[in-house]
């Protein structure tokens, strides 16, 4: 039934939907208003957040692009080199005056001194380490361009076989950088379960970066007896403004 | 609730001494939806969590009233429990919380919730949100993890971002209670060192009480829930 003007239930009804209406409208604009407020600052928004933590993973996909660019063209250059290197070195060889002062290059070899006295930890050092099957991951890649005088390598790791690891170094051309291990990785432990022998298997090693190519080798010490690698790679570091 | 998942909520806790250390304390116990679930709630059924949301939703009607044209703001939201089912009674919800890791569960559960908008805030405080914005600002089950100057600074943040005339609701529990007296003999029985940051700590009716009205709120109450809560309510005067 349609309300007449004079009716006051029905004018009362109408004004009343009337102020819902306007209350409803107040709302909205005071919602849209926060929106509005949430996406002019952005800065603490949950979307932004995720915003930013892509852009900053699209920025270190695309230094690592870069640098593995750089890296190939030095391998290139580098087998170049090294073929070029043969070819000589198979020349010396075969000639005359080579061959003949052989004995004298011996002679010289035996009665050379030892720079320095082995020490036992040195001998150690240097001695050939095996390799081991580690599930691992290294959150700061090793596969880079080393641009600064010294770089943290880590990352998280155990044997395949379950043992402890009790001690991580780099060798990098001889010389070992020990390294520290135990900490917490809740994240690798939630996704595959907990490790008895290796409850905190992070670990992190800070290594001089002089100019130059060498061999890197990350290194886990077994139940506090041998070391094994986990990873070997050739490494170029190159000084900022180097 | 998987069998582990209890454990690794206790692998995810950190010390008392951290307690102030929010973001990290709780995003550490969001590690995935159970983990986070059991930590905001006590459990992982998610039909009891709309069940305890409708519940609670029915619980604070009375005291402060939920209206349909209503912007709502919940501090703490976590996972979105109560924010799941009070935005069906409201024009807008907006889900704050100082935890990033929470609140990517909360989005899962507000998929179809249209009318939500989760906040991770930066700090302690509603930095993130302009004055004289909401209708009602609640925060539930959230004192009990925070530090007495927090809880304060919550209240504060409330009366700003609150319409003159809005209504503000905050609860916590009393040691009074039998609930609350337990929950408070279950903390003492962990060791010294092995204090969990998120360990509950109960208000009284006055420090509730005295926090609202500090803060310039009118027509303070402070209620005793069914559910053995405390809980305080006031409105932010009309200009």
């Amino acid at each position: 039934m349609n309300a007449t003007p004079e009716d006051p239930n029905a004018r009362l009804a109408a004004l009343q939907d009337e102020l819902e209406a306007v209350k409803k409208r107040e709302a909205q604009f005071r919602a849209n208003m926060v929106q509005e407020f949430l996406d002019k600052g952005e800065r603490n928004l949950y979307v932004h957040t995720l915003h930013e933590e892509r852009v900053a993973l699209r920025r270190r996909q695309q230094e690592s692009f870069a640098d593995l660019e750089i890296l190939i063209r030095k391998l290139e250059a580098e087998g170049e080199r090294s073929a070029l290197l043969e070819a000589e070195l198979s020349r010396v060889g075969r000639s005359l005056s080579w061959r003949m002062t052989a004995p004298l290059r011996a002679i010289g070899r035996m009665l050379a001194p030892s720079s320095q006295p082995p020490t036992m930890a040195r001998i150690m050092d240097r001695l050939p380490v095996e390799g081991g099957v580690f599930t691992y991951y290294l959150h700061t890649s090793p596969f880079r361009i080393y641009r600064e005088s010294s770089f943290t390598l880590s990352g998280w790791a155990w044997p395949q076989d379950g043992r402890a690891i009790t001690a991580i170094r780099v060798n990098l051309s001889g010389r070992t950088f020990i390294g520290r291990t135990g900490i917490e990785e809740p994240e690798v432990i939630a996704r595959y379960g907990a490790q008895a022998n290796n409850p905190k298997p992070g670990f992190e090693i800070t290594f001089e970066t002089p100019p130059g190519r060498h061999a890197l080798s990350l290194e886990a010490q077994i139940d506090g007896g041998e070391w094994l690698w986990v990873v070997k790679t050739a490494i170029w570091c190159e000084p900022k403004g180097a | 609730m998987s069998d582990d998942a209890d454990k690794r909520w206790q692998e995810s806790t950190t010390a008392l001494g951290e307690r102030s250390a929010y973001k990290k304390v709780w995003d550490l116990q969001a590690q995935d939806p159970d983990v986070a679930s059991l930590a905001v709630a006590g459990h992982t059924d998610e039909a009891k969590l709309d069940l305890t949301a409708r519940g609670f939703i029915d619980m604070i009607q009375p005291l402060v009233g939920v209206g349909a044209n209503d912007v709502v703001l919940e501090i703490g939201c976590g996972i979105a429990r109560v924010g799941k089912v009070m935005s069906r009674e409201c024009l807008h919800w907006f889900g704050a919380d100082i935890s990033g890791g929470m609140l990517r569960h909360a989005a899962g559960r507000l998929r179809d919730c249209k009318n939500t908008t989760l906040v991770e805030l930066s700090t302690v405080g509603l930095q993130e949100f302009p004055r004289d914005a909401f209708d009602l600002v609640y925060c539930t089950i959230v004192f009990m993890h925070l530090f007495e100057w927090d809880r304060y600074r919550y209240v504060e943040e409330a009366y700003r971002v609150l319409r003159p005339g809005g209504h503000c609701y905050f609860d916590n529990f009393p040691l009074d209670s039998v609930h609350g007296w337990n929950v408070f003999m279950a903390g003492t029985r962990y060791p010294l060192n092995r204090r969990p940051a998120h360990l509950s700590m109960s208000s009284t009716r006055e420090e509730l009480s005295v926090y609202l009205r500090k803060a310039g709120f009118e027509d303070v109450r402070v209620h005793d829930l069914p559910n053995e809560l405390i809980a305080a309510t006031g409105r932010k005067p009309l200009v």
